[in-house]
């Protein structure tokens, strides 16, 4: 199919979302990514405001990931502006966004899997932490709270996802596959980011355990006050979830809107029956 | 471990200074300092001599030694091609194939007094045989060494292949002793054959020509032509998809080491009759000269590996002539950090996969 | 015998079970050389088993925790021992109008022309100086993939042995090339006066003991340290280690700094006790014989270091030319065995990667990563995905 251009220009949606990028906590602003000759991501505009839960959803191969990795800094966009809190971070370096509050989980796990559950989590708090090299030869008082700070708060974390005690010391790579998504979690979790960005956390999950994740999502952005951006392909999640759906498809955005909106779009419908044939 | 794991070279990115740095010197900083020293020298000559005779003689020079570095990057550069593995013990089968050649010469009787056509009939039962030997150790290195690790981490077999590349200069030692050996000059290399434009031209330079282009031509047939050679491009590839599409990948792989053995082996021949000396440590400075020239060429590709060798052939024997031979080592390392380091797919490597 | 079992397991589990096994073991070793007379020829080679010990474990920082294959660490010990030549023998002998400079330096060298230092400043010159050249080293690696790691730092080690080698540059000197820069001063610390003449390797032999004590520690404290886990973080998956905020250059670049500190160490140590300094130390071949240390002992494993290292310290340097170098002759072969050191530990490092390739003492994450291909080569399929 073809998809060049986004949707009417006159849409509401882009009026309502023009307001919106003032507050957003992120907002990605015109970003493409071409790979050698493949356009992955074309001219896609997304804002994600403050404590709320916005997902993007597309068949694959539509640019998801992709797009993730550019908010991230894994990849620089050919085009566009990425703008966290007020700040251009367009281009920055992974650890430093990091560092200034989005965290991410991956589509394949990717725990470090032969660290311990706990040293996944306190790997994730390194840019929390501040010994150098120095200090972790010497390993001062301030050195010696820190690190065993950082052992409690992972433990705690991994309580906060719902890990049993117990399998807090097994190594990452004999952990159940929930497990390992919990772990993982908890790791983004572990950095205090502001925005988390989880690539299709339940895929692989059974429905009991989507629907708890489901809610757990909702406890952190009404607990944490945090903003959670959500790649999934489970219909159920992301219009039991959302509160704002983008819609990628050959890298473009076809259309947004309410999970509502979306559901009853159809481009959307056409591209999600022209993907399952 | 993790190698070879970082996303698209272009996309983690160091700093953004760096980074338009390091574009502008990827572009075109290795020509740049490719084309320094001849440049250089050839100014300075035009004005302390008035005329280019003594480049002239220099490049020429280079690219006839230049050839002998071709051949052996040839067989990095299809070992790397097709399983990504720095065949660290290369340069030491190359040496073996010295030494298998200069005992050859005794055993068919090849002396200084032997006459041209004895001569010629009795250099090429070496080549053959020097080719040989070092193609069939080559294949059982790879047996030995690389292949029951093929499913570990990539540094495994590269620590193998170093272990190995100690093992045979050991066998080099023993068998010859640990110093250089003059070795009969049965072509009388430094012989001037002709001299074109101030340019001499030797014996030595017209037989590693002789030697080196058909076997260069012989290789890009086969590999472009053969059914094996498509085989091995198909492997090169991917493996899994070849292995789906029913190539024995195992022999695929060794037949792509019995090439480079043969090649390193034929190196070895013309090695011994252009230097009329040789050593267990040749191998391991050859190697890494020539493994130079894979990465200059752009590792994986035929052609780029024959260039990197003539152009690496040309820096050392204007860094020999000029700078002090003492020196070219040093010169010819330095390059192979700037060309990793700035341009590591080469400079005719295509846009590779991790580049993109 | 399940108590026996289980006590041996809390033993391991116990936090300290480390430090006890070090001041045990260091306790004991430090007592023995009073057994045996002063200069005698187990104690030389028991002082080079030390001196690489602290080789081995700073390599260890590189390739183990870091993932890092740096096969170039001559080039520190190159560094190290010219720390020693430079700042602790007559070389400069024209500097300050031939009055030569002398810091803290013992009584006789304190009448000589040339830089004199004090050895332990002769140390912290040598620290400065190998982490500094180990981070500029390491910065045109840190893009690059393993392998071609390998080589740059390979070709690193050889140009700086080729400079070492020539030794001058235009009419400036920087070093004596195989003429070897010597005498470098003798050991002149106080509480050793009793053992820094001639008569006694005593002396040399403690020093080296407490620099091993001093690597150790250094080591547990980065392996089990913030920094520590970023190293591991970052061998095992570098995208994700990014992705949590650790920054990649930094990061390596103390790997290479903190390891390379330990080769100047050691260097500087063994140009203090050879009393001299030979260019034609520094070869390719050095730098393999520390990394067959680490690989014998197992990647990453400290113990394990300290194990391969002293095993192939002895192996090189009282089995090879003391015990098995009669087996060629009665053999009727016709070489000294001590020219095929390195055939032996070319054999011994195909051999360790292909049957044990986690080592003799492995640690444990190496152990899954080496046997079961854990955490290997899937990076760019999974940031694709
Ligand atoms: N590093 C890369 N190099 C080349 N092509 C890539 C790269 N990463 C992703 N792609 C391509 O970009 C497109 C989008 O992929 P991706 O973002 O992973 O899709 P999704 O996550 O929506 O399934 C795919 O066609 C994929 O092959
Ligand atoms: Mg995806």
């Amino acid at each position: 199919m073809s998809t060049s251009g986004s949707i009417d220009p006159g849409a509401p949606e882009v009026a309502e979302l023009a307001t919106e990028v003032e507050g957003a906590l992120l907002s990605a602003e015109n970003v493409s990514k071409i790979f050698g000759g493949l356009v992955a991501v074309n001219d896609v505009t997304v804002a994600i405001p403050r404590k709320k839960i916005v997902s993007i959803i597309g068949p694959n191969g539509a640019g998801k990931t992709t797009f993730f990795n550019m908010l991230t800094g894994l990849y620089k966009p050919s085009r566009g502006k990425i703008v966290l809190d007020g700040a251009d971070i367009t281009g920055h370096r992974p650890d430093k966004i990091m560092a200034g509050g989005v965290a991410r989980t991956f589509q394949n796990i990717r725990l470090f899997s032969t660290m311990t559950a706990v040293e996944n989590v306190m790997v994730g708090q390194h840019a929390r932490m501040r010994a150098g090299l120095i200090g972790s030869i010497l390993r001062p008082p301030r050195v010696g709270r820190e690190e065993r700070g950082t052992r409690e708060k992972a433990r705690d974390m991994l309580g906060f996802v719902g890990l049993e005690t117990k399998t807090f010391d097994e190594l990452a790579i004999n952990l159940s596959y929930g497990d390992q998504r919990r772990v993982e979690i908890a790791r983004a979790l572990a950095s205090e980011p502001r925005l988390l960005l989880l690539d299709e956390p339940t895929a692989g999950m059974n429905p009991q355990e989507s629907e708890v994740l489901t809610t757990f999502m909702k406890r952190l952005r009404d607990e944490l006050d945090l903003s959670i951006l959500l790649i999934e392909h489970d219909m159920k999640v992301v219009m039991g979830v959302s509160e704002h759906i983008t819609v990628l498809d050959h890298g473009e955005k076809i259309a947004e809107g309410d999970p509502a909106t979306v559901r009853a779009n159809p481009r959307v419908i056409e591209a999600y029956l022209g993907k399952q044939g | 471990m993790n190698v070879a794991t970082l996303p698209p070279q272009e996309e983690i990115r160091t700093t953004p200074v760096s980074e338009r740095l390091r574009k502008f010197f990827s572009a075109y900083g290795l020509w740049i300092v490719l084309l320094g020293l001849p440049v250089f020298y050839g100014i300075k000559d035009l004005q302390d001599e008035g005329d280019l005779s003594r480049l002239g003689n220099n490049l020429f020079a280079g690219l006839s030694n230049g050839a002998i570095w071709a051949l052996i990057a040839l067989g990095y550069t299809l070992v790397y091609g097709i399983i990504e593995l720095i065949n660290f013990a290369h340069g030491d089968v190359f040496m073996i194939g010295s030494f298998v050649a200069v005992g050859m010469w005794g055993t068919v009787g090849l002396a200084l007094t032997t006459g041209t056509l004895g001569l010629i009939a009795g250099l090429l039962v070496t080549l053959i045989v020097a080719m040989v030997v070092c193609g069939t150790m080559n294949v059982m290195i790879e047996r030995v060494a690389y292949r029951p690790l093929r499913s570990a981490p990539k540094l495994a077999p590269l620590i193998t292949a170093v272990g190995f590349s100690f093992i045979l200069q050991n066998v080099g030692i023993v068998w010859l002793g640990s110093s250089q050996k003059g070795v009969p000059d049965l072509i009388k290399a430094q012989h001037v054959l002709v001299s074109v434009a101030g340019i001499d031209i030797h014996n030595s330079d017209v037989l590693a020509l002789a030697v080196t282009a058909p076997l260069v031509f012989l290789l890009t047939t086969f590999v472009n032509h053969s059914r094996s050679g498509k085989a091995m491009r198909a492997t090169a590839q991917d493996p899994e998809a070849a292995r789906l599409m029913g190539i024995n990948v195992d022999t695929t792989i060794s037949l792509t080491f019995l090439l480079g053995g043969l090649l390193a082996g034929a190196a070895g021949l013309v090695y011994a009759l252009y230097q009329t000396n040789v050593w267990y440590f040749q191998g391991f400075t050859a190697g890494l000269i020539a493994f130079t020239a894979a990465v200059m060429g752009g590792i994986g590709n035929l052609k780029g590996a024959v260039i990197g060798g003539l152009i690496i052939g040309c820096i050392q024997q204007i860094s020999d002539n000029r700078i002090g031979a003492q020196w070219t080592p040093a010169v010819v390392f330095a390059y192979l950090v700037l060309i990793m380091v700035f341009r590591p797919q080469g400079l005719v490597g295509e846009e590779t996969r991790e580049a993109g | 015998m399940s108590a026996i079992n289980s006590n041996l397991e809390s033993f391991r589990n116990w936090k300290h079970a480390n430090l006890a096994i070090a001041v045990v073991l260091i306790g004991a070793l430090a007592i023995f050389p009073l057994f045996k007379p002063p200069l005698d020829g187990f104690i030389d080679d028991c002082v080079l088993a030390l001196a690489y010990v602290v080789m081995a474990l700073g390599l260890n920082i590189v390739v183990g925790f870091a993932g890092l294959l740096d096969l170039g660490f001559v080039a520190f010990y190159a560094f190290g021992s010219y720390a020693a030549g430079w700042f602790a023998s007559d070389f400069f002998s024209s500097i300050n109008g031939e009055k030569g400079i002398h810091i803290g330096a013992g009584t006789f060298a304190s009448t000589l022309p040339g830089i004199h230092l004090n050895f332990l400043l002769v140390l912290v010159a040598a620290v400065i100086i190998t982490s500094i050249a180990g981070m500029i080293i390491g910065l045109p690696t840190l893009r690059l993939r393993g392998d071609y790691i390998a080589i740059v730092t390979l070709a690193f080690g050889e140009i700086i042995g080729r400079f070492a080698v020539n030794g001058q540059i235009g009419g400036f000197k920087y070093t004596n090339g195989r003429q070897a820069i010597s005498p470098v001063d003798a050991l002149d610390l106080p509480l050793l006066k009793e053992f820094d003449s001639a008569f006694s390797i005593r002396g040399y032999y403690w020093v080296a003991l407490t620099m091993v004590a001093f690597s150790l520690f250094v080591n547990f404290r980065l392996r089990d340290s913030r920094l520590g886990r970023a190293w591991i973080a970052i061998r095992e998956d570098e995208v994700a280690a990014v992705s949590m905020g650790i920054p990649l250059v930094k990061t390596k670049l103390m790997a290479y700094a903190a390891g390379a500190a330990f080769g100047g160490l050691s260097g500087a140590f063994l140009g203090t006790y050879f009393n001299s300094v030979n260019a034609n130390q520094f070869q390719f071949a050095f730098s393999i014989f520390i990394l067959s240390m680490v690989i014998l002992g197992g990647l990453g494993s400290i113990w394990g270091t300290v194990l391969g290292a002293i095993t192939l310290s002895f192996i090189n340097s009282y089995f090879i030319p003391d015990v098995f170098n009669g087996i060629p002759g009665s053999l009727g072969l016709d070489f000294d065995l001590t020219q095929l050191s390195f055939g032996i530990f070319g054999f011994l490092l195909v051999m360790v990667m292909i049957l044990r390739p986690e080592g003799l003492l492995p640690e444990k994450r190496r152990r899954l990563e080496l046997k079961e291909g854990i955490g290997a080569d899937e990076a760019i399929v999974e940031v694709r995905a």
